[in-house]
């Protein structure tokens, strides 16, 4: 059955009356051609805000990255050595974290999903936590526990760690990422049909046997979407190669150094591109081959349950590795909870309410309300707007819905980088379209709320995608003869999505705007190209204090930042569940 | 059980769904009703200017295979699909302008769509509501009608805690309750067990009796548009090809594919031998020459084909293989049913179904017998063959 555009289209306002046409009247208040307008007005309506959202940043950065500063840098980038040992070291990093990240997201996955043991809602709890993170929280600690003066390295085995470089990087990286993957992991272990299992078992296969010849083989299509993002996301990544990179400069630092210290923009979108070129073609990939390969057919429908594997030969290893690696998370996590309440963490331990009153009462106070206010801005906008497009491109559009699910998606495949030089060359100045001025400036301290709204935009960006692919999924399951039943009885297009559709995408819609929110708060790199002495953001005051290594404040920091990331998570929860829907919840 | 209780409370559901006088309004027109779904004059019609009129009160099936254009021309009927062309008037008022969820017609689906967060109760008042009936009153017909459907006990639960006969008097029930003057069907018994449907397509078709609205049903089923329809609209290609009584559809097909598509037909090649009138054609088949009923546009040159249903075959006892006459047939096949055995048997003019009822063991032919075939009386049908019957036959030959 086709659903065309005017499948729910008669969009009218809900009248009092029946909907019974009386005779004679020949026409309603609105034609069918009129509502089919206004489809395509409010995906005209979207495609200008993603056009201003992510578009016009984009196309800024690739025309000053042509222009004859980016292209002397483009140019020495492919000539220079120094540049070569960049980008090598900036692909090295990506390789080494996509296959370790992707590895540990598996083998989590893998224990939850099918190894038999007690606290496995602590390990997945355990999974999420880098996922409300800020970026440095983990660095910063690895640096207490491991660096010079480290309370481990130096502390117990009496060695100057050296975690600066590649190994920090990958340590970090992989543990800050791997959440990625054992999501992805986690989704489709749980959708492999059991009796695959039971098959193979039946033939005469170990349960080592089975998990190599045909979970694993299976998971095929899994490994290499994984390790794509994870590479992406760590060759975008700049908090970290700042705090942790040392000597190992990768392009991201490259760029911001370009930007900040050399005050050469457009050296910076030179540098930048070179992330965004390989990181657009890996998107490309995933989404349109890898996406393909995949063998695993996710019907939605639970296909029993799938026995939990007791052998020794998976279970020991397996749990050894994942305990050790837990174990290991713990310590981080602790060390940024113990280190904001300690002098100088791992140095002099004496414990201090210092760090705390500082960040409570003092500029941090000023830096949580103007990141918690921005945030709580973006997600309900980028929640809504993500719905929005995943209406769209499931329910109303035919040709244009790949397009713009594609554009929609870009605000996670373009590099955090990317994106913020992106925004500073666009919204510095005012927006002038053909000599007419469309936008004032909406960065930089002089613009209004000092910046805020380009803050803003930012974040709605970069947490868009997550939304609209929740959207997507959970719509693609509603039938859509369950719309036309209410259209049927005779409510309007808005009536029935806000009684009949929007109920059942509701924890889409949860979870878009907790994600959204989260994502906001802990965003870093694009936000460190926009922000302003009038705003104060909680991760750049994070990277300003780690900078001058007052390591205190910046674990103080993290943990407020944590703590209003969950508790707002929680928040928003209640009121969506309790007082939009009054409780109401569905199971199928 | 189910249907006791629609019969003993057929009373207080006439009153409760207060219906006007059944044949006041519910009149269906349909002209050159058309339908295409891409966007280039190339693309083939799904639904080829349709002509219908429906009565009021009238049970209508559409039938046909998949891709016949019978369930688009349902969804142009309720609105969910824009004609390309043609118009449709409900009581001489136009519909095409009126948007789906203002035509006073109510549909159920293939797959039931209730609500899936709502419970029977809220899933039956969902349409009430919406057009602001006062709640007391809301109450008492959301009560009314589960009571009608034996559905009371069931109010508070959730669709998903309901079996799917149960959840298919309730998508009837939240149909009902709108008092539509049109109900629309899609193929609703499709997911239903074969017991399970009988019983709901009884239920159905009594509660559209007493009621009076007009119904039009969209199967693949012959079974259903028999037992169901008023009046059976049999769609090909996405034209009509024949609107008629079940009776007439069945014995009087009006082309091959609705002959072959209904039932089981059987189909010999024929001669006229002298000019048809009134309906009736002297012909030669079998090697005998009858005469029978024959469809209009028969003449003498007519190339023709000659329609037996199975049960209008006659078998002799069995006689020798070495009897030659032109009327004798070999057993090819023989299926037991139970309450009847069916022969293929093979001809000089074609392979023949029959059909035996209540057979004696002891009678049943085995594979290589040899009898003579006969045609009960007048109960053969003359069709011309038109341009693709012989793609349809060859599966026979």
């Amino acid at each position: 059955m086709t659903t065309t555009l005017d499948t729910v289209a008669g969009a009218q306002p809900a009248l009092a009356t029946p909907p019974v046409a009386p005779p004679g009247r020949r026409s309603s208040p609105r034609t069918r051609a009129r509502a089919d307008r206004g489809v395509v007005a409010l995906g005209l309506a979207v495609a200008v805000v993603l056009a201003f959202l992510v578009g016009y940043p984009v196309l800024n950065l690739l025309s000053a990255a042509f222009a004859p500063d980016g292209l002397e840098v483009l140019r020495r980038i492919v000539t220079e050595p120094t540049n070569h040992r960049i980008v090598l070291n900036t692909l090295v990093l990506g390789l080494i974290v996509g296959v370790v990240g992707t590895l540990i997201g598996f083998l989590f996955a893998f224990a939850q999903v099918r190894v038999a043991f007690r606290g496995k809602r602590a390990l997945h709890l355990l999974a999420m936590v880098p996922i409300v993170a800020p970026p440095f929280a983990v660095a910063t600690a690895v640096i207490t526990l491991f660096g010079r003066n480290g309370a481990i390295s130096n502390g117990i085995f009496g060695i100057k760690g050296d975690i600066y470089g590649l190994s920090g990087l990958v340590l970090v990286l992989s543990l800050s990422f791997f959440p990625v993957a054992y999501m992805n992991f986690r989704g489709m272990l749980q959708s492999l049909d059991p009796s695959l299992d039971e098959a193979a078992s039946g033939l005469g296969a170990t349960k080592l046997r089975i998990l190599l010849s045909v979970t694993v083989p299976m998971l095929v299509p899994g490994f290499a979407g994984s390790f794509l993002l994870l590479f992406v996301e760590s060759i975008a990544d700049l908090a970290n190669p700042l705090v942790l990179g040392g000597d190992y400069t990768v392009l991201s630092s490259r760029a911001y150094l370009a930007v900040t210290g050399d005050y050469n923009t457009s050296a910076g979108a030179a540098y930048s591109l070179t992330i965004l070129l390989p990181a657009l073609l890996v998107f490309l990939v995933q989404r349109y081959w890898v996406s393909k390969r995949s063998v695993v057919t996710v019907t939605g429908k639970p296909t029993g349950h799938s026995e939990q594997i007791r052998a020794a030969s998976i279970r020991v290893p397996v749990l050894v590795i994942v305990g050790a690696l837990s174990a290991l998370i713990v310590t981080i996590y602790l060390t940024v909870l113990a280190g904001g309440f300690m002098k100088v963490p791992g140095v002099n331990n004496e414990l201090t309410l210092d760090h705390f009153r500082f960040v409570l009462t003092g500029i941090g106070s000023k830096a949580m309300r103007d990141t918690a206010a921005l945030a709580l801005i973006a997600a309900p906008i980028a929640g809504v707007l993500g719905m929005l497009i995943a209406w769209l491109v499931v329910r109303k559009l035919r040709r244009t819905s790949a397009l713009l699910d594609f554009v929609g998606m870009l605000g996670l495949a373009v590099p955090g980088t990317v994106l913020g030089i992106g925004y500073a060359l666009s919204y510095i100045t005012p927006t002038v379209f053909f000599g007419v001025q469309v936008l004032p400036a909406l960065a930089g301290g002089t613009a209004a709320f000092s910046g805020g709204i380009a803050i803003v935009m930012v974040y709605i960006t970069r947490s868009l995608p997550s939304g609209q692919r929740a959207g997507i999924s959970s719509l693609n399951q509603i039938h859509p003869a369950i719309e036309e039943a209410s259209t049927s009885l005779g409510a309007a297009s808005g009536t029935t999505f806000r009684k009949v559709t929007l109920p059942l995408i509701q924890s889409a819609l949860v979870s878009g705007l907790t994600f959204a929110f989260a994502r906001s708060m802990t965003t870093l790199s694009p936000i460190v190209f926009l922000t302003t002495p009038g705003l104060k953001i909680m991760t750049s005051q994070i990277l300003a204090e780690v900078d001058s290594g007052r390591f205190g404040n910046a674990f103080a920091y993290c943990t407020v930042l944590i703590v209003i990331v969950l508790s707002l998570i929680l928040l928003i929860n209640l009121l969506v569940r309790k007082v939009i829907f009054r409780g109401r919840t569905h199971s199928r | 059980m189910v249907a006791l209780t629609a019969v003993d409370d057929s009373d207080a559901l006439t009153e409760a769904v207060g219906l006007e006088s059944p044949a006041s309004s519910g009149r269906i027109t349909l002209a050159g009703l058309s339908k295409r779904y891409g966007a280039h004059a190339s693309d083939p019609l799904a639904v080829d200017s349709v002509d219908l009129d429906i009565e009021p009160g009238e049970f209508i099936t559409l039938l046909g295979p998949s891709g016949c254009g019978k369930t688009s021309t349902l969804r142009m009927i309720a609105g969910f699909e824009e004609p390309t062309a043609g118009s449709l008037d409900l009581d001489g008022a136009d519909m095409i302008r009126v948007a789906p969820n203002r035509r006073p017609m109510s549909m159920v689906f293939q797959s039931y769509a209730l609500f899936p967060h709502l419970s029977v109760r809220e899933n039956v008042s969902y349409g009430l509501k919406l057009k602001r009936v006062p709640s007391p009153r809301i109450k008492e017909e959301v009560d009314t009608i589960l009571t009608i459907m034996n559905l009371m006990n069931y109010a508070e639960r959730a669709p998903h805690q309901l079996s799917g006969g149960q959840q298919q008097r309730v998508a009837l029930a939240r149909a009902l309750v709108m008092r539509p003057k049109v109900l629309l069907f899609d193929e609703p018994l499709s997911n239903l067990d074969a017991k399970l449907r009988v019983q709901m397509r009884n239920e159905i078709r009594r509660l559209q009796r007493r009621l009076g609205i007009t119904s039009i049903f969209v199967t693949h089923d012959q079974d259903e548009a028999m037992t169901l329809s008023d009046r059976i609209v049999v769609m090909n290609k996405g034209r009509i090809e024949q609107v008629d009584v079940p009776d007439a559809v069945y014995r009087r097909p009006a082309s091959v594919f609705v002959a072959d598509f209904i039932g089981r037909a059987t189909f010999l090649d024929a001669t006229v031998v002298c000019a048809p009138e009134h309906g009736r054609a002297k012909i030669v088949a079998l090697g005998l020459e009858f005469e029978t009923a024959c469809h209009a546009d028969v003449t003498l040159e007519s190339e023709v084909l000659l329609m037996i249903r199975p049960e209008s075959v006659r078998l002799s006892s069995r006689v020798d293989a070495d009897d030659v006459h032109d009327d004798v047939g070999r057993v090819l096949t023989t299926i037991f049913h139970g309450d009847s055995v069916e022969y293929e048997i093979e001809t000089d003019s074609g392979t023949i179904v029959a059909s035996v009822s209540d057979p004696v063991v002891d009678d049943i032919l085995a594979p290589m017998d040899c009898v003579r075939v006969s045609i009960a009386p007048d109960r053969g049908w003359l069709l011309p063959k038109a341009a693709g019957d012989d793609a349809l036959l060859e599966p026979l030959h």
